[in-house]
């Protein structure tokens, strides 16, 4: 490879050609969008909600990320006794598989606490295991409700800071309650 | 059997060595020692009862009813430090209530943990950190960098109406907070929370489907952030500084009564109302959000 100082902006070439040509690719797409509005409505619906579900997994993931940026790496080891992923190793260039990673590790943590909670509940007193049990319950489901919420609206900011922070309050209490006995005492 | 035991008890009395483990006589404790002004003070107790009070004397008393399942109240002071344990027989971790009340120099700086035993603190001026899992926490709080913790246990807290730094949480117990003022965090997941606090610098509030109720005069430049998922917010900001209000619901209603503000929809389309407004310089600044609860908000 050669390279040459230039001493100029008028010395730089007006346009560069792409290494390859997309036109002809895009061009179909276009050609094939055509063709899409030709269709009945319903058969356009039933093609638009997969991409609807996409943009919201793409979302979750994005939220997946922050919980997994705030959610310390020694605090999940010591949670659920698991190991934290180790760095990608390409180099970490892919961040969206890094995010589908991350997102997975949080869920094995967050089902494992699961299951550790539910040991420490059947210890409870039954009256402080309803009471507690009630609360857990409303927990998972307000998640599962900003989830939701989200499939409908996957760019609402406001539900997705509201699934972080409740995600994030959701292996607080969990922890707490795991815990709770053997920390206080 | 429960002669020996304590015939062993009194016999680890009279070594000095060891720590002072003794009860005075069969189900009950009184125990003294010197301890610090402003001295640490650690307790921790099962079951029953942990009720501390603040006195004028450089010294620790330790009174109060055990039952037989519990094997010795240890009080322990060195350094400043005093540590008071309630030890059940190895290999328990319930029941064996100890009912104790404990006095403590007012500028102690007190730590009580505790699993079901209710939990209760008047006249302490230092640090308090109080924490059951379903033990009731009736305290009265003044100390810097103060915090109430349970799992489903209430707490009822009264400040002294001198600014601090106050946490409190619950799982599934309700809070009432009254007379604070300064800075606060109160998280909850199902329990209501009631919180009356004076001038406030910041407020930090958490709750799932609790309904949280706040009634606070906000000082110049507070910082207020209210979070709810299904829970009903209630803000009393009345005779606060000027305002800058955010206030968003997805789909619950937005009420109340502001001297400006108009509640608009988020969305020609969609669910989603918010409110935005200012008053005077707008220098405290107070974000409340919901998903499905009701938010109603009050500036006058």
């Amino acid at each position: 490879m050669t390279t040459r100082r230039v001493k100029g902006i008028g010395e730089l070439p007006r346009d560069i050609p792409p290494a390859r040509d997309l036109w002809p690719k895009i061009a179909e797409a276009i050609q094939a969008d055509l063709s899409m509005k030709a269709v009945p409505d319903t058969r356009r619906r039933t093609g638009w909600w997969p991409a609807v579900g996409l943009a919201a997994s793409v979302a979750l993931v994005a939220v997946g990320v922050f919980i997994g940026k705030n959610f310390k790496p020694d605090e999940a080891q010591t949670l659920a006794g698991t190991q934290t992923l180790a760095p990608a190793a390409d180099g970490g260039d892919s961040g969206m598989v890094k995010a589908s990673l991350r997102e997975a590790a949080y869920q094995k943590q967050r089902d494992q606490l699961w299951k550790e909670v539910q040991v420490k509940l059947n210890s409870m007193p039954p009256a402080e295991r309803e009471k507690v049990g009630k609360s857990l319950a409303t927990l998972k489901k307000s998640i599962q409700e900003i989830h939701d919420a989200l499939g409908h609206d996957p760019a609402n900011a406001l539900l997705q800071e509201l699934l972080v922070t409740t995600s994030q309050e959701e292996m607080r209490v969990l922890t707490t309650v795991r815990d709770s006995g053997r920390q206080e005492l | 059997m429960r002669e020996s035991r304590m015939n062993s008890l009194w016999a680890l009395c009279a070594l000095a060595a060891l720590p002072l483990a003794c009860a005075a006589n069969e189900g009950s404790v009184d125990r003294k020692v010197a301890a610090d002004a402003k001295g640490d003070v650690l307790i921790s107790n099962v079951s029953g009862s942990v009720d501390v009070r603040g006195w004028d004397r450089n010294e620790i008393q330790v009174t109060g009813q055990v039952d037989e399942d519990v094997e010795r109240v240890d009080v322990e002071s060195s350094g400043g430090r005093t540590v008071i344990k309630v030890i059940l027989p190895k290999g328990r971790s319930n029941g064996g209530d100890a009912m104790l009340e404990v006095q403590v120099p007012r500028g102690s700086s007190v730590e009580v943990s505790a699993v079901s035993a209710d939990v209760s603190s008047k006249g302490v001026l230092g640090t308090q950190r109080l924490k059951t899992v379903s033990g009731e926490i009736t305290a009265e709080i003044s100390g810097e960098d103060s915090e109430v913790r349970s799992v489903s246990g209430d707490i009822t807290v009264h400040g002294s109406g001198k600014p601090i730094n106050l946490r409190v949480s619950s799982v599934s117990g309700g809070l009432d907070l009254t007379n604070g003022a300064g800075k606060l965090d109160v998280v909850t997941v199902s329990g209501d929370a009631r919180v009356h606090m004076g001038d406030s610098s910041e407020i930090n509030a958490r709750t799932t489907s609790g309904e949280l109720e706040l009634h606070t005069r906000l000082s110049k430049d507070a910082r207020v952030s209210i979070e709810s998922v299904s829970g009903d917010l209630t803000l009393d900001l009345g005779d606060s500084a000027g305002l800058a209000l955010e206030i968003e619901s997805f789909s619950g209603d937005i009420n109340g009564c502001l001297a400006e503000g108009k509640v608009e929809q988020v969305s020609k389309y969609g669910p989603g109302t918010r409110l935005n407004s200012r008053t005077g310089d707008g220098s405290a600044r107070v974000r409340a959000k919901t998903l499905s609860g009701d938010i109603e908000i009050c500036d006058r």
